[in-house]
């Protein structure tokens, strides 16, 4: 069913003519609406030229994807109009930059957008202002408002944005008109990407220091966390590798800062032997993954979920970890809060596990609501006799920091109780126990939480994860599907318990991987009958509609 | 009795360099303290190797690290808390090949750690090999035929990353090393302590040392002669080549802000995110 109320506009154009920020500023118009928004960028790794596009659906409903078939596409090169013109809805209207194509394309529209630039400096830039002018102008948006909103969302050269935008909104309502009234709705007109929400749910958490190196898509955690390093009172670092990263993190930790770090799946694979240091030494650390397709340098600015064994068993040997990935903006701030949480409650590596359809999407989101922490950070308050690594019933040792009255000694050796090296088999033995135990003080603990999302009470049982959900959730709405949808969002220790009621049934597990790792995974630690896997691994998310289409096949 | 020992057994080899570092950083220890510094405000890392032996040796607190990181770890603690002293124990290995870039990277930006490399010219706890800074022709288990490699210098490169304080120590010469220590550790920003460390199993240089170190009497006043003492090989120079104040990273980045005798509050933190939020 199509949600009579859905828009989406597309704007296309190469690097440098403003398109990522046209995308964020319609979806600010959305917002100042009250509409929901989901926003969706395509760009490619390069600086100048190529295509990007940014998409953006919204609706007086709440929407959990971008749809490829747009109510308005503002082409703004030749190679834009081509690749787009065939995504249109039914009623869907094309405008194009009539200085970049040669054709007068019939159905279309065209403006001189290039034209009316010129004499502005930066004019190629310019042609984002101009996209956002043709939305208002095609959904009826009053010209005194465009003045206003223009002028706040484009501050630098704000004015010559302001009379570039009117002199466009001035042409396409001549040669356009309104082509479609937005009702206006009740959404909080505010949004975030899902780095934002898991900068600012890992800062939530406790975050003081976040160190990372440059690796799309988790840069614009670095980038957004470093933006704000003053007014959130913490420090952000960006060293010489992911190596010297996870390295001076754990550091950090160790003296009692709560760290992050964040990488994708090449700076996560520097990062492992460091991981299976914070296993060792029992250090809490925050990281966050966040997948392109690979393997290796595969497609920097696409998405994919290739990564979620990778994720599962990071570090070698053997101790407890903590995995989870969100399924939206909001839950990613949730989520992200949680795990920084249990890294302290269980002094282990917690990571999380995202896309870049998560990363990099914006969504509406209401109040962040808060989160439930963990068990509190146990701290030694003994006089004398401390140990690091103590022994205790539930496998997790007091801590302290230095500077200390206690000698204080983290390790990445096996040891004793002090932190001393030991190569004593009985020794030996009664560490690996410790964090064995450990990891059963991990699942006693997540048997209490919410481990799993459920949506719907009856049809199919389709499993899905990570940023897939949202796909999901929007395909079922799109295509008027009953179903009952699990998500997993730990992922380890793996909720098995959340699955038992569900042993025997069958399922289609929906997932952005070519080998479906996640259905081998259900299948290994499940009793479900994985009787459908649909997989989509070309690095776009899925279009609801598509994906609806595919769901009815096989359900 | 030693109220810097623990318990662990001591397992380097009779008559190894590692006891004359040992002994000179717990006389440097001794008198940090007499003059003024706390004992727990230091805190030590160490690499993997012969070498890191030493942070079971001492009580200290401290994270005993992963071949090649101490470095790192190190400038992670002291990011975090810079009240610490931080010393990081690495071996030739460690500093001058598996983490390198560390040690490039500390200089570069000035990181107020110090770093004390027990230089033995060869992989020790794993048999022998040719290390960074082996002679060319070092023959060990990886290299039956003689390294083909020319060593590099590691002073000499540390100097042109950048390091503020670099200096060159030896063992044999006790109250000499331990004073080169103090100096580096009440030095603010990065320094260097490279000390020859004679293996008396893999790679004895205790009659080549004794012949050809001799100790430099004065700080060179310029970059070039700093270099130049680095580089000098009729005799092996020990002493302080270059000592000079620049801003440390840890004050450039923080101020006078103590991350984590600073902890934002939990109210703090949920307005900043309303706020961030809009």
């Amino acid at each position: 069913m199509k949600d009579p109320q859905r828009f989406t506009f597309l704007v296309g154009g190469e690097a440098g003519h403003g398109v990522r920020t046209a995308g964020t500023v319609a979806s600010d118009l959305f917002g100042e609406l009250g509409r929901y928004i989901f926003q969706m960028d395509d760009y490619q790794s390069l600086i100048r030229g190529g295509h990007n596009f940014s998409v953006v659906s919204s609706s007086v409903n709440p929407i959990f994807s971008q749809y490829l078939r747009a109510d308005l596409v503002v082409a703004l090169d030749a190679r834009s109009c081509d690749l787009h013109r065939e995504h249109l809805s039914a009623q869907g209207i094309l405008v194009y930059n009539s200085d970049a194509v040669n054709e007068d394309i019939s159905g279309a529209v065209g403006l001189p957008m290039s034209s009316l630039a010129k004499g502005y400096s930066y004019a190629d830039l310019r042609l984002g202002v101009g996209a956002v002018a043709v939305l208002a102008a095609a959904t009826g948006i009053a010209r005194s408002t465009v003045e206003d909103f223009i002028g706040r969302k484009y501050l630098r050269d704000a004015a010559n944005n302001v009379t570039y935008a009117l002199a466009v909104y001035d042409e396409a309502s001549k040669s356009l008109g309104v082509r479609r009234q937005l009702e206006k709705g009740d959404a909080p007109a505010r949004s975030a990407t899902g780095n934002e929400a898991i900068g600012l749910g890992a800062y939530a958490g406790g975050l003081d220091m976040y160190f990372a190196y440059p690796m799309t898509p988790a840069s614009s955690v670095l980038h957004y966390l470093a933006s704000h390093a003053e007014d959130f009172g913490i420090t952000v670092v960006h060293p010489e590798s992911e190596i010297a990263v996870m390295n001076m993190a754990i550091g950090a930790a160790s003296v009692g800062a709560r760290t992050a770090v964040g990488s994708s799946g090449g700076g996560g694979a520097l990062m492992e032997e460091a991981m299976s240091l914070a296993g060792m030494s029992e250090t809490p650390i925050l990281c966050i993954l966040s997948s392109r397709p690979g393997p290796s340098t595969g497609v920097p600015t696409y998405t994919a979920q290739g990564d979620l064994s990778f994720a599962l068993n990071q570090g070698h040997g053997e101790f407890p970890r903590i995995v989870a990935s969100p399924g939206t903006v909001e839950e990613a701030y949730r989520v992200s809060a949680e795990l920084m949480s249990l890294a302290w409650a269980f002094q282990t590596p917690a990571l999380l596990l995202t896309e870049k359809h998560l990363s990099e999407s914006r969504m509406t989101v209401a109040v962040l609501a808060d989160f439930v922490p963990g068990p509190p950070t146990r701290m030694d308050e003994s006089t004398e006799g401390f140990g690091r690594y103590a022994d205790t019933s539930d496998g997790v040792s007091p801590m302290r920091f230095a500077p200390s009255g206690a000698t204080i000694k983290w390790t990445s050796y096996e040891h004793d109780e002090k932190g001393i090296t030991t190569e004593d088999p009985d020794a030996i033995s009664l560490m690996q126990e410790k964090r064995h135990r450990k990891r059963d003080t991990v699942v006693a603990h997540l048997r209490t939480c919410r481990c799993v999302n459920r949506f719907g009470d009856k049809g199919p049982l389709i499993i899905t994860y990570g940023s897939t959900t949202m796909s999901v959730r929007e395909a079922l709405a799109a295509g008027g599907i009953e179903a009952r949808v699990v998500q997993p969002v730990f992922l380890e220790p793996f909720p098995d318990w959340e699955f038992d009621e569900l042993a025997g049934e069958e399922a289609i597990v929906v997932e952005q991987s070519c080998d479906a790792q996640l259905a081998t995974l259900l299948t290994r630690r499940t009793g479900l009958n994985v009787i459908a896997s649909i997989l989509q691994y070309d690095g776009r998310p899925f279009d609801p509609e598509d994906l609806a289409r595919r769901l009815k096949e096989v359900a | 009795m030693d109220d810097l020992a623990t318990y662990a057994e001591n397992t380097w080899c009779p008559g190894c360099g590692n006891f004359g570092i040992l002994n000179a950083f717990k006389k440097a220890v001794r008198q940090l303290e007499s003059s003024g510094v706390i004992r727990t405000d230091i805190a030590i890392t160490a690499g993997i190797g012969c070498h890191a032996k030493i942070f079971d040796y001492l009580d200290l607190s401290g994270f005993y690290s992963i071949h090649g990181r101490s470095m790192a770890t190190a400038q992670g603690m002291k990011l975090a808390n810079p009240r610490l002293k931080v010393v990081a124990f690495a071996g030739d290995g460690d500093a001058y090949g598996e983490g390198i870039a560390h040690m490039v990277f500390a200089a570069k930006r000035n990181a107020d750690i110090t770093v004390i490399v027990h230089n033995n010219g060869t992989y020790g706890l794993t048999t022998g090999q040719y290390t960074p800074t082996s002679v060319k022709g070092f023959k060990g288990p990886s290299t039956p035929q003689g390294s083909v490699e020319d060593p590099f210098n590691p002073l000499a490169l540390m100097l042109s990353a950048g390091a503020t304080f670099v200096a060159r120590g030896y063992p044999v010469k006790l109250d000499h090393l331990s004073d080169l220590i103090v100096r580096a550790i009440m030095h603010e920003g990065f320094s260097l302590v490279d000390v020859l460390q004679p293996c008396v199993t893999f790679n004895n240089t205790y009659q080549r040392y004794n012949q050809s170190v001799a100790e430099l009497e004065l700080v060179p006043e310029s970059f070039e002669d700093s270099l130049a003492a680095a580089r000098r090989t009729d005799r092996l120079l020990i002493g302080v080549m270059r000592d000079v104040q620049k801003e440390s990273f840890g004050r450039s980045l923080l101020g006078d802000r103590n991350p984590v005798a600073g902890r934002v509050t939990k109210e703090r933190r949920l307005s900043a995110i309303a706020a961030a939020l809009g």
